[in-house]
């Protein structure tokens, strides 16, 4: 949700017109830390698909070696 | 800077929470109430002591809250540092030291973190060097880290560190002109701007240097929209913060510069016009004068990769600084005080326009005069590259020589030598007045040659001086 959230502020940030300058007192580190929060984002959201992905291999490499390997371990 | 003053650095200005002083030629840290929780919880975690017992950040003690009398106000606490041999900039720094201080200050960091400790800023001139070790000298950036906090010194991180390398290594231009007119190092929308499309589409590059730039202009552009105060209220897990730091750093240490080709300079060694006996002749005299008057602080202007520095330091000098405006050279200079572990530091330094007074009042970062009294200097093959190649007179240039320290070794190389016919090749002799004889008046007009040998057949010649008090 939170990567979702993330992204899609990046992207309105990055793409939505520009122009309209509305100069703000801005911290000037704004940027550095929307980028913070999306390499974060990125970062958690690869961690996720990497659990993901060796419960999925696990799953599999189970069901190949059978009962007899998980007895031995 | 020794003497009996106590006066505050101005270096040290932008941090209340404490400030630096000098007095007698110590070093002391004044640490003011609002930053006592941070410091006591910081001691407390052990990440200082352990960092400072490495030699990874300066070591302190504490000391009597009197010892810096009425001008320091009212502090909390006061620590001692040990004073460091030179204090220099990251202008100053080959591309290999800048490199290093990257991932010294990273290595912190990320070490930092895993004991509850975040730093608040990432300013490269908390970054020294002792030869081409770095050493961490800002004490009072360390604090307690917060749960789910941002990184706060990641731009400035990419300003100081990041950019500046990332100018050479994707685009082979060297950082210290650009750095010495930008303190504050290099902007990211600026770097941006000069990186060609395919350097743009790698993902460091990408994220860290256009994406971050992009981010900065967009937020800046639609302030209504961005509420900073909404972005400040979320948070970044340690995870995250950890990940960050590890991955920057294993970019950093694989960065190495885009300019490939030798510089003049650095092939020096193997492709001089020395004669073997002569290079002998020259280590010798250099091995004499350091043995006999055992400089603690040696300027080694026009160093090269350093050779008489190490000869220096092996005869009797306590600390050398190298000076010389060769990119190759210099790295190689560092990489040699690094394997060979020398109290050797060498600089990027153009000897014609040496590093001025500037930054606030022309007092935060002090021209190379103002750092340091040196007491031992070594010119050497460097007189006819002032007086020939950049037009400087002899006798100013003999007199600036004489100036920076009160011993040292200066070369004079002839015009019938190659390395000034070469310098005269494509340019009309102007110089009618440069000559042996010239040159030991201007010497003697101001300190008393000691020793002098001739060291080639052309009549390259070395010369001990000792400077008569003014």
């Amino acid at each position: 949700m939170m990567l979702r959230y993330m992204l899609f502020l990046s992207a309105f940030l990055c793409f939505s017109g520009v122009g309209q300058v509305a100069f703000a007192y801005l911290d000037p580190g704004t940027g550095s830390m929307l980028l913070q929060l999306l390499l974060g984002g990125i970062a958690g959201a690869f961690m996720v698909i990497k659990l993901y992905w060796a419960r999925f291999k696990d799953f599999f490499s189970r069901r190949k070696s059978g009962p007899a390997d998980r007895a031995e371990k | 800077m020794t003497g009996s003053e106590s006066r505050s650095d101005l270096a040290s200005f932008r941090d209340p929470a404490g400030r630096v002083f000098l007095k007698d030629g110590r070093v002391f840290r004044a640490v003011y109430r609002p930053a006592l929780d941070d410091w006591t919880s910081v001691v407390e975690s052990g990440v200082l002591q352990s960092l400072a017992a490495a030699g990874r950040v300066v070591a302190f003690d504490e000391v009597s809250r009197d010892v810096l009398g009425g001008e320091a106000g009212d502090p909390a606490l006061v620590l001692e540092h040990p004073r460091l041999p030179f204090v220099s900039y990251p202008y100053e720094w080959p591309f290999k030291a800048l490199k290093a201080a990257a991932l010294h200050h990273l290595d912190i960091q990320i070490d930092a973190l895993d004991g509850g400790v975040a730093l608040s800023d990432a300013s490269a001139y908390n970054v020294q060097f002792l030869g081409a070790k770095p050493i961490f000298i800002d004490l009072l950036s360390f604090r307690r880290y917060r749960e789910g906090e941002f990184w706060l010194g990641h731009r400035q991180f990419c300003e100081q560190f990041l950019n500046p390398l990332l100018l050479r290594a994707l685009v082979g231009v060297p950082h210290n002109a650009w750095y010495r007119g930008s303190l504050e190092g290099i902007v990211s929308a600026e770097l941006s701007r000069l990186l060609p499309l395919w350097r743009k589409l790698s993902w460091n590059v990408l994220t860290h240097v256009v994406l971050q730039a992009s981010l900065h202009r967009s937020a800046m552009a639609h302030g209504e929209a961005v509420d900073a105060r909404k972005i400040r209220k979320m948070s970044l897990s340690r995870q995250s913060y950890r990940g960050l730091l590890t991955r920057l750093r294993g970019w950093v240490s694989h960065l190495a510069p885009a300019d490939k080709e030798g510089t003049v300079w650095r092939d020096y060694a193997k492709a001089n016009s020395y004669a073997d006996g002569e290079a002998e002749r020259k280590r010798a005299f250099v091995a004499a004068y350091a043995a006999q008057v055992r400089p603690s602080l040696l300027w080694d202007i026009g160093c090269n990769t350093g050779d008489f520095s190490a000869v220096a330091l092996a005869a009797g000098a306590g600390y050398a600084v190298g000076f010389d405006f060769d990119q190759g050279a210099v790295d190689l200079a560092f990489d040699r005080s690094a394997r060979e572990n020398l109290r050797f530091q060498p600089l990027i330094f153009d000897a014609a326009n040496p590093s001025p007074d500037q930054g606030w009042r022309q007092a935060e970062r002090k021209g190379l005069r103002a750092r340091a009294d040196a007491d031992g200097l070594l010119a050497l093959a460097l007189v006819h590259h002032l007086a020939i190649g950049r037009n400087v007179p002899l006798g100013q240039t003999v007199d600036w020589l004489v100036d920076l320290a009160p011993t040292g070794v200066i070369e004079f190389v002839p015009k019938g030598d190659p390395m000034v016919r070469e310098l005269l090749k494509l340019r009309d002799d102007i110089f009618p007045d440069y000559g042996i004889d010239a040159f030991v008046a201007a010497l003697e007009a101001r300190a008393r040659i000691v020793r002098r040998e001739s060291i080639s057949s052309e009549g390259r010649t070395l010369f001990q001086f000792e400077r008569r008090a003014a």
